[in-house]
């Protein structure tokens, strides 16, 4: 790990692991306790048609994607709070239809070459610092949003009806969430790839719900459980030589089947565990 | 007080232009404790959301606690269905009551000072209800009906003057739910109590008076069960004397208890046995 640290572009990959941690961590448990994995995984899809907008156009990626999945997303917000029953089939249509733009959208790029793959799986190793700014940009931004309405968002997380009976605007709360998330999920693209950004969304927030004592705790101890497989994950590709995407996600499944074979703490009646 | 805690005129109200609300007129005096009763599907959850100024009515006036409804704001304590909350959300029961004192829009900065009321308010709250000792639990770790006095203490830690129901005793034992009408009966001393229930159970004792909605509402200033209340509340007509008939069967066919024109059946005293009706 050391001598590997020595190399800018695994410093850069350790960095954007960590950053894309800190905000899966905060904006993930959101998503959880919301209930709105599938919505996440319909922007995380239809945002590959910003990626192949950006090289259709050649302006750089993460820019337009971000705009383009915020679009996404806000479409998506729209689509369940006007047509509620009809919600998931319409995300599945937009999920599909972003994925086949982006495509058509390389198709018709001349002298496209590999970046697909870096797009489905990740390319943690080749983080250019300007890439980094941004998502370090894009990371202040999330959480400050995240901060300032932190109050109405767990109102709305815990009861949606009753935080509607006392005036909390959840309408707003809901576009506000589903535009982080896009802003999250092109944040992630770049460390695991589009195909995997679920599980770093879903299963370190999974595994803090159930041993959190609060809403911060849960992204905190996402966040925790998130840097540590990003950074077990981007060791031993190094060290077996294997995709680092991959290899995060597969050390974040077995976390996860390590953390359902560990037994939560239910506490009796009687006793009362210190949190 | 004077002003009456509910005053509807005149009310109506349609999804896809059908009315499952028509001339609904109510004046409830405050500290009165209304049950609200009816088949499913005829308008009490509707009216519940009117008065919480969720819908806007189609037509009439609704006023609650002198005010347009939907503006009362922390006046109305507030307990939605049970079903709501996602049972393994991380949060301590204080955490919890505290989110009771929650205030319309958007941004809040609660400073330590506030923060140390509101903790406050909500161990006061969690006392009340008979609570106080499991505050700094998770929520998760709390029985169906612990969890539903810990609901019943978030609305009520903003010291409301009118709480609002919406089928507190559904998914809670028997035991629970006379602990919790025991609770309900002893909080009316303090509130205007307005419950929206299909649990004919829950109208005991300690409710003051009956409104039975279907599409309308009719208002019984008495709380005793009457073979036409019961109708009213089951969407039957009536046909039979007994209420208990009605409440176990509505007018599904017997399958389970006696036919009541039988001479096995109660003697006429209406002894029913305990295990009298198929429940919802």
């Amino acid at each position: 790990m050391m001598e590997a640290l020595a190399f800018d572009f695994f410093r850069n990959a350790l960095y954007a692991g960590l950053l894309a941690s800190l905000i899966c961590g905060v904006i993930g448990s959101l998503v959880v306790v919301n209930r709105i994995v599938f919505l996440a995984g319909g922007v995380a899809h239809a945002s590959y048609g910003g990626v192949g907008l950006a090289f259709f156009l050649g302006l750089p990626v993460l820019p337009v994607t971000a705009g383009f999945s915020t679009l996404a997303a806000l479409g998506m917000a729209w689509v369940t709070l006007s047509a509620r029953e009809r919600a998931d089939t319409v995300i599945g249509v937009l999920w599909a239809a972003g994925m086949a733009l982006g495509i058509i959208l390389l198709d018709l790029t001349p002298g496209y070459n590999s970046d697909l793959m870096s797009y489905l799986f990740g390319s943690i190793l080749a983080v250019p610092d300007s890439d980094l700014w941004l998502m370090a940009g894009l990371s202040g931004a999330v959480l400050l949003l995240v901060a300032l309405f932190s109050r109405g968002l767990l109102v709305m997380s815990f009861d949606l009806e009753f935080a509607r009976s006392r005036g909390v605007p959840v309408r707003f709360l809901h576009f506000l969430l589903m535009g982080l998330t896009a802003l999250c999920v092109v944040m992630v693209i770049r460390v695991v790839g589009l195909i995997l950004v679920m599980a770093l969304l879903t299963i370190p927030p999974f595994m803090a719900e159930r041993r959190a004592r609060s809403l911060p705790g849960m992204m905190l101890l996402a966040g925790l459980f998130s840097a540590v497989f990003c950074v077990v994950g981007l060791y031993l590709s190094y060290a077996l030589d294997l995709t680092c995407g991959a290899t995060i996600i597969a050390v974040a499944c077995l976390g996860f089947l390590v953390s359902l074979a560990v037994p939560q703490r239910r506490q009796p009646a009687t006793q009362r565990g210190a949190a | 007080m004077n002003i009456p805690a509910l005053e509807i005129s005149n009310l109506w109200f349609a999804y896809d232009g059908v009315r499952v609300l028509d001339q609904v007129n109510l004046v409830l005096p405050a500290g009165d404790f209304l049950a609200v009763l009816g088949p499913n599907g005829g308008g009490k959850s509707t009216l519940l959301k009117l008065l919480l100024g969720l819908e806007k009515p189609g037509g009439g006036s609704v006023r609650v606690l002198g005010q347009p409804a939907g503006q009362a704001g922390g006046r109305i304590g507030y307990l939605p269905q049970f079903t709501q909350v996602s049972a393994s959300f991380p949060i301590t029961v204080l955490g919890a009551v505290m989110l009771g004192l929650v205030r319309p829009g958007l941004v809040w900065f609660v400073g330590r000072a506030q923060r140390a009321k509101e903790r406050e308010a909500a161990l006061k709250a969690l006392s009340r209800v008979g609570l106080a000792e499991e505050a700094h639990r998770r929520l998760s770790d709390l029985s169906g009906g612990q969890r539903q006095r810990v609901f019943i203490a978030r609305a009520i830690v903003s010291g409301p003057e009118l709480l609002l129901l919406d089928e507190p005793t559904a998914s809670v034992d028997g035991k629970s739910r006379q602990e919790l009408m025991a609770l309900l009966a002893e909080l009316n001393r303090d509130m205007t109590i307005v419950m929206v229930s299909h649990d004919m159970s829950t109208v005991d004792g300690c409710v003051k008076s009956i409104a039975c909605v279907n599409k309308t509402l009719h208002l019984h200033a008495d709380s005793r069960l009457t073979p036409e209340i019961f109708a009213q509340a089951m969407g039957v007509s009536l046909v039979e004397g007994c209420p208990v008939e009605l409440l176990a069967h509505g007018p599904v066919p017997h399958r389970v208890v006696l036919d009541h024109d039988s001479p096995d059946c109660c003697g006429g005293a209406h002894a029913h046995k305990k295990n009298g009706g198929p429940s919802a």
